[in-house]
């Protein structure tokens, strides 16, 4: 089973282009879409949960064309929305009950056993009883996963589910996540880089509705080794040295200023740094990365291509 | 910052695109109210006297249709501050230097501008409308702008002020929309209750202070406004209209203090942040659980129908819940409840005297409490259910489970239904409560049943499925409400205005569905299932629609909605629609052909259309000399369960004129089959015209004066299929009326033409008089409810079915089985008028009989088995009527009187010879306590009286015909109550009759006339006569007046042609009052006149111990009416009564002294002495004369 998206486009009737030509494909396990606000995930995301209509491009689940058969694709479907709210004023083992009965689960005593173990699982067993309006919300987000998991789904998408969680509880619920069965297309869409490199053996970088890159995670970090480097500087030189290095990104540092720059060849003044993801994105956004060779497989042993841009 | 904050308020609101299709809507119902107000549609009859412009008329346009501002109102007062925290504005809000004052006011002002600006829409609305080219330019007077200025400085901007005080401090406090939607329930509750406390005269006052909107002080003020007060008045910014403002704009400041003072520019409502605590505590944390796999047990899914049907259930019972668990549903049902107790505590009455509770009235009271807050949950959760996922945001979670998408919809749908069926059940055993408490115990379950499951569930389950509907179509949640009460208030109207009355066009209506407690459902049953069958089918569309529109996942744009919706038109749906599709034209094909093709479905303009026609072509045959009716013999075959009747019989035609007949004018009801018509002597027909049911036949030898001829008939109603609205109610199962109306009469009928002024220039018809003119010596030959007959011999056989008895008027002579049917044989024995009925029913039958002086007098009340509640009342009331009239006037010329009841399809009782027959509704059930009037009592009495005043002497037909019948039989009635009530009692009943004299006057289309010239208006020939004889006979001596009116009988009776006029009782009048009095009857007959009087102080002076003088200042004015209603100030020298109430001894207040003073007009004082202690004082304390102020006729007394 793989989700295959070929050529999707999406224009917003304000005139902006949510998706352009987007092509990927996804098999099982836990795929990262990594993206700033605003670049495209959430709509890419609902496309693919059969709740959007793109005008153009197709996406398929295995043998389903995910934008005429919603209601077979619906049925292997878990989706964790970005933003959801719940009735305020009902317990969660009775709401978690009657999803799981909108989810086909219509054996009572088979429901009963799955919406106690989704919620001893999820951790919100003490809560049970506890109405949703209390909920903080990383229990929402715990709770809109057993919700998301309810019917052994094969496609499971989770739009930013870290978004507004504090430490812990992204924490908890990056662990529940990762627990996910393997046998399924789990699609991560998050803004967070830690979440992706925690997470995800592939991973897909979406800009201003484009993917910039599609690839394993270890695989980009492996090809950025040696070409990124980082210097603390003032705050005043920080011009300069944009203008003399492609600097892909620089963070504050105790009233200084670290930078880190991809380079073939050490510049003068910089250490070099072990990439890690975070690095592999900027260099994405900077359009340091050559168009990714189209569909990486996954067992694809060739090495994707990382250079710098002209 | 205040001016920025409103300015900003007022642009946010300028800018969206609803806040323009409010006003557009409000532009649009200004201008098409006014246009209707000014005959701008065909369908809509205006009267000539009144302009639509006058500054009353649009004050009352404006001020109604204010009403709905609440609406937009509570949207733009809510969404002031709402949207914030909708959209987690707040905070950032809250922390900008922006005081809480300019934070709320600014908001408060900018979108109360912004609801003006909406409102302001009404002004060009009306404008345009009046400036129409459709418009009848007669009732358009010249511009004013104080007429549109006005309204809105008395109206518009004082409710925008406290409506919106109210809205926005709701939101203040509670930071959400749905409690003004509740506030705005509330707020219309005031008005509504005011309404019930309006239906009753003597609560007025209470109505104009309570009601929020001033629509009731409104009224009070203007409510006696004659039709040239109407046109020329400002409406005055005074008296209860001042203080209800007040009082209201002070409660309004009041609540939005309060809200303002308990606002915090804080995160949230300090309750729900502990209960988010609580949460928190409770959460474990997992953060240690890191590497385990997540193990789920496998379970089956199902996606079959079955397993559908149980997740739609599911999904249903969560929906109810959601509405069910809402703190507001529960305040809406408390507020019907409490509305229920208020209309109980008033209750249905008649005369303010309630009804029993009788489980048909109490079904009545209890949905007419309930209908408007089962709507109001309609509209409201109908968008409420299909926005719900998407208000809550969990719409995406919801829209990616495997359910099929007509799932939601139909969950919610049977979500609706069950609230429905809950609410009605509610309403059920509050109508039980209500009659246990009331000690009523005759409790009819099944009624209940019927009516609130039977017909009101389909009804709201109808309106249901269209709401919702609306909701999914429009996509918008505030405009969806919108557009569901407009459709709801805007459906009637158009429906009027265009003339429509095809029910197959108008969703979810029906044929009526009355109850008679007699009849129950009778004829309406069947039309009512067709009609709903068919909307239900229809209903089904509207289903199927919305499920391929129902918003699913993100998209709002019209294209790819229409794209999704053709992905979702499968097979099994496509079926769906077909076969509903099919349905609805096989039924509507069925319906059609039973209303339009079996029975002829005519439109009111239809209707005028043939009467012009009628009019057109046979008004030239109206003086030609036609035989007189002398006799008629009939044989009446009713069967009640087809709703059939046969009429055989004949009629013996006299030429009482000096001139041979040569050819024979009938008139013959088109509706009717006719079998057979034949003259005894040769005749051929030379005009058949079967649709307006005239015909000539020639006959071979003319008519010789003095000669007779026989016309032979058999003719029949038949009852097939059902009608377009209403049924066939004279001939029904049980409870069968008809009157004589059926059979032939003879030469053209006048009566038939078009009165109405306005609708006969509409028709192109010249203007004519309503009747004839008191002077016209050729129209008094004929009596005004026949021109074709004097008094004749009369005599009826009715059949019937064997559990009913029939009757007409006359003797019972034989009774008879024949074929399985009973018969019956009635004979009179004197000629009465041309005017007879007959009547079958299961009756049960009270027997009595009153010794008159010249024998007995057998008496017979028959009545529907349930129904024995007041016949013993009725019995006595023809006893004491038939006691004062025979000693008063004249002997009874019968042997026999009958009260026939009949089903609620009317509410009169009339006065047939010998024969009483009268509704249901009017006096059967009456529940008359210790205070109240004794309708049932009064009713009888006037009937009675109509013994004598209608078939002993009847009016010629001319002006003031019926002050000869009807203002003689309320006199004769006030008597019979006076006698045994006395005067005070008389003096409530009087006071309602004034109440309806002066607001008759109010209405008048043409012109008032004098009492003496009354043309066949109810205020005048009943109120006014009640009123004019009661002071007369109080002035003028009750045995002097009745002595006048014997001698009037004595000299009439049974006579004629020529029959006498109201001339001949003003003669008699005035033989009996002495010459100091003779002006009363100018006054009260002949002029229209009316009094200002007024007590202004009284004093009172200790003269001794327990004597006091009382000196009253007294304002006087006597006023004359035009029949325009132009007043002049009449000369005066009056006898008027001035009266001292007090107490003696600690008693109950009475009547100290009451004295006649001739008094003049102007400031005055006089002076009287009384024993015991006064309390008040004052002119004219019994209401004799005509006054529109009776508060200030007595002022309490003051101690010197």
């Amino acid at each position: 089973m793989e989700l295959r998206i070929e050529n999707l486009s999406k224009t917003y009737p304000n005139g902006v282009q949510a998706l352009k030509d987007v092509t990927l494909t996804i098999p099982t396990g836990m795929f990262g879409l990594l993206g700033a606000n605003g670049a495209g995930k959430s709509t890419l995301m609902r496309t693919i949960a059969t709740l959007q209509e793109p005008d153009s491009g197709s996406i398929h689940l295995g043998d389903l064309d995910v934008l005429t058969e919603k209601d077979a694709v619906r049925r292997q479907l878990g989706y964790l929305p970005q933003e959801f709210g719940l009735y305020p004023k009902v317990p969660a083992y009775d709401l978690l009950d009657h999803f799981a009965v909108l989810k086909g689960v219509t054996n009572k005593g088979e429901r009963k056993d799955l919406v106690e173990s989704l919620l001893q699982q999820t951790n919100l067993w003490n809560a049970r009883t506890k109405h949703l309006g209390g909920y903080s919300g990383g229990m929402k987000q715990r709770f809109g996963i057993a919700v998301a998991l309810i019917g052994d789904p094969q496609l499971i998408i989770v739009d930013e589910p870290t978004a507004g969680l504090d430490p812990a509880e992204r924490v908890r619920f990056l662990n529940l996540l990762s627990e996910l069965g393997e046998g399924a297309v789990v699609i991560l869409s998050t803004h967070i880089v830690e979440d992706v490199a925690e997470l995800c053996s592939r991973m897909a970088i979406i800009e201003s509705g484009e993917i910039l890159l599609e690839t394993e995670p270890l695989e980009a970090i492996r090809q950025l080794e040696g070409t990124i480097w980082k210097r603390i500087i003032e705050k005043d030189e920080l011009e300069t040295y944009q203008a003399e290095h492609s600097v892909i990104s620089s963070r504050l540092l105790v009233g200084r200023v670290v930078i880190h720059v991809h380079s073939e060849a050490p510049p003068k003044g910089f250490e070099p740094v072990q990439p890690d993801l975070e690095d592999v994105y900027f260099c994405t956004r900077e359009r340091l990365f050559e168009e990714p060779p189209a569909r990486v497989v996954a067992a694809s042993e060739e090495p994707s291509m990382l250079g710098r841009r002209g | 910052m205040f001016l920025a904050v409103a300015a900003y308020e007022l642009k946010y609101r300028l800018t969206r695109i609803s806040t323009h299709v409010y006003a557009l809507i409000f532009f649009a119902l200004a201008f098409l109210l006014g246009l209707s107000a000014a005959g701008g549609f065909d369908a809509v009859s205006v009267a000539s006297n009144a302009l639509a412009n006058s500054p009353f008329n649009i004050a009352g346009l404006v001020s109604q249709l204010g009403l709905f501002a609440v609406i937009v109102t509570a949207s733009f007062m809510g969404h002031a501050l709402v949207k914030d925290f909708e959209n987690k504005m707040h905070p950032l809000l809250f922390t900008t230097p922006l005081s809480k004052g300019a934070y709320l006011g600014g908001r408060f002002v900018g979108a109360l501008l912004a609801n003006l600006y909406v409102l302001l829409a009404m002004v060009p609305g009306l404008m345009r409308a009046f400036a129409s080219p459709t418009v009848d330019e007669t009732v358009i007077g010249p511009f004013s702008a104080m007429a549109y200025v006005q309204p809105f400085l008395t109206f518009v901007i004082p409710n925008l002020l406290i409506t919106g005080a109210v809205f926005f401090a709701l939101a203040a406090t509670t930071r959400s929309m749905l409690p003004n939607y509740v506030g705005g329930v509330l707020l219309l509750m005031g008005w509504l209750i005011a309404g019930v406390l309006a239906g009753d005269t003597e609560r007025l006052e209470l109505a104009a202070l309570i009601d929020p909107f001033g629509l009731f002080a409104f009224t009070l003020l203007t409510r006696y406004w004659t039709p040239v007060e109407q046109n020329t008045l400002l409406v005055p910014f005074e008296g209860v209209l001042l203080t209800n403002r007040l009082i209201w704009l002070v409660v309004g400041a009041v609540v939005l203090a309060i809200a303002v003072r308990r606002f915090a520019f804080s995160q949230d409502v300090a309750k729900r942040r502990r209960r988010q605590l609580e949460a928190d505590v409770a959460a474990p944390d997992v953060a240690r659980r890191v590497i385990d796999r997540l193990a789920l047990p496998t379970v089956a899914q199902r996606f079959d129908l079955k397993a559908q049907i149980g997740q739609m259930l599911s999904l249903a019972w969560r929906e109810a819940l959601a509405i069910v668990r809402n703190v507001y549903f529960y305040v809406l049902i408390l507020a019907a409840l409490g509305f229920l107790a208020i209309a109980v505590s008033l209750g249905d009455s008649l005369f303010g005297t309630p009804t029993l509770p009788v489980t048909a009235q109490v079904v009545t009271l209890v949905s007419g409490s309930f209908t408007l807050f089962i709507l109001i949950i309609i509209v409201f959760y109908a968008g409420e259910l299909v926005w719900r996922e998407r208000d809550l945001k969990s719409n995406l979670l919801y829209d990616a489970l495997p359910v099929p998408t007509w799932l939601p919809f139909t969950a919610k749908l049977l979500a609706m239904w069950g609230v429905i069926a809950v609410l009605l059940a509610a309403m059920t055993v509050s109508g039980i409560v209500y009659q246990l408490a009331q000690g009523f115990t005759d409790i009819e379950l099944g009624l209940y049943v019927r009516e609130f499951f039977g017909i009101q569930f389909i009804d709201f389950a109808l309106l249901a499925v269209l709401a919702m509907f609306i909701h999914v179509l429009v996509n918008h949640k505030y405009v969806g409400h919108f557009v569901v009460i407009v459709y709801l208030i805007g459906t009637p109207l158009l429906f009027a205005w265009l003339g429509m009355e095809n029910n197959l066009l108008d969703y979810g209506s029906d044929a009526g569905t009355p109850y008679s407690d007699m009849n129950h459902y009778g004829p309406f049953f069947g039309p009512f299932v067709w009609f709903k069958l068919y909307w239900a089918a229809f209903a089904v569309m509207l289903a199927a629609a919305s499920n391929l529109l129902w918003s699913r996942g993100q998209e709002s744009g019209v294209s790819q909605r229409l794209r999704l919706a053709s992905l979702r038109l499968s097979r099994p749906v496509l079926l769906q629609i077909t076969l509903a599709l099919v349905a609805v034209l096989m039924l509507g094909g069925f319906i059609f052909y039973n209303t339009g093709v079996l029975n002829e479905m005519r439109s009111s303009e239809e209707l005028r259309t043939m009467q012009a026609d009628y009019e057109r072509q046979y008004k030239p045959y109206e003086t030609l000399p036609q035989p007189r009716i002398t006799a008629v013999d009939v044989q009446v075959d009713l069967y009640p369960e087809d709703q059939d009747a046969r009429f055989r019989g004949t009629c013996t035609l006299l030429n009482t004129t000096a001139s041979s007949i040569p050819a024979i004018h009938l008139n013959l009801d088109a509706d009717l089959t006719l079998n057979e018509l034949a003259f005894s002597d040769a005749a051929s027909p030379s005009l058949v015209d079967s649709t307006l049911g005239y015909r000539i036949y020639e006959l071979a030898t003319p008519l010789a004066p003095g000669d007779s001829t026989e016309l032979t008939f058999d003719l029949e109603i038949e009852t097939v299929g059902f009608q377009n609205s209403g049924a066939e109610t004279r001939v029904v199962e049980n409870g069968t009326f008809v009157n004589s109306g059926v059979l032939p009469s003879i030469g053209y009928q006048p009566g038939a033409e078009i009165s109405d002024a306005t609708e006969r220039r509409k028709a192109g018809l010249e203007p004519r008089p309503r009747i004839a003119s008191i002077d016209d010596t050729l129209a008094v030959r004929n009596t005004y409810i026949s021109n074709d007959a004097d008094f004749i011999r009369f005599a009826a056989t009715v059949s019937t079915t064997p559990d009913q008895i029939a009757l007409a008027p006359g003797y019972l002579q034989r009774e008879w089985t024949e074929d399985g049917r009973r018969h019956f044989r009635y004979e009179m024995d004197v000629p009465i008028l041309n005017f007879y009925s007959f009547l079958s029913a299961r009756y049960a039958v009270e027997r009595d009989v009153w010794e008159g002086p010249s024998g007995p007098v057998s008496l017979e009340i028959y009545y529907h088995p349930a129904h024995e509640y007041n016949v013993e009342r009725m019995m006595d009331a023809m006893k004491a009527s038939l006691t004062y009239f025979s000693r008063a006037f004249s002997p009874y010329q019968y042997r026999q009187l009958r009260i026939l009841e009949f089903p609620n399809y009317a509410s009169f009782a009339q006065s047939f010879p010998n024969t009483v027959p009268f509704s249901e509704s009017i006096g059967f059930i009456a529940d008359i306590g210790s205070n109240d009037i004794d309708y049932p009592f009064y009713v009888t009495a006037h009937e009675v009286a109509h013994q004598w005043f209608a078939h002993q002497i009847i009016g010629g037909n001319v002006q003031g015909a019926t002050v000869l019948s009807e203002t003689l039989s309320q006199y004769g009635a006030l008597m019979v109550m006076k006698e045994r009530y006395g005067a005070e009692q008389m003096q409530r009943f009087l006071g309602y009759e004034l109440d309806q004299y002066l607001l008759g006057r109010t209405i008048e289309r043409e012109k008032e006339v004098p009492l003496y010239l009354d043309e066949g208006a109810g205020y005048i020939h009943y109120n006014k006569g009640s009123l004019s004889m009661y002071a007369l006979q109080d002035l003028v001596g009750e045995e002097s007046v009745n002595a006048a009116i014997a001698s009037l009988i004595d000299q009439h009776a049974f006579a004629g042609p020529p029959y006498p006029t109201s001339r001949d009782l003003i003669a008699e009048l005035r033989a009996v009052t002495p010459d100091s009095l003779q002006y009363l009857i100018g006054d009260l007959f002949e002029r229209i006149t009316l009094y200002e009087n007024r007590a202004v102080e009284a004093r009172a002076e200790e003269l001794s111990w327990n004597t006091t003088r009382v000196t009253i200042d007294l304002e006087l004015l006597k006023l004359q009416a035009d029949s325009t209603g132009a007043e002049r100030e009449a000369p005066m020298n009056d006898w008027l009564d001035v009266a001292v109430y007090g107490t003696r001894d600690g008693g109950e207040e009475e009547i100290l002294v009451i004295e006649k003073r001739q008094l003049e007009a102007g400031a005055q004082t006089v002076e009287l002495v009384v024993e015991g202690t006064p309390t008040r004082a004052g002119v004219d304390p019994l209401f004799l004369f005509v006054d529109r102020n009776k508060g200030d006729n007595t002022v309490a007394v003051t101690e010197e």
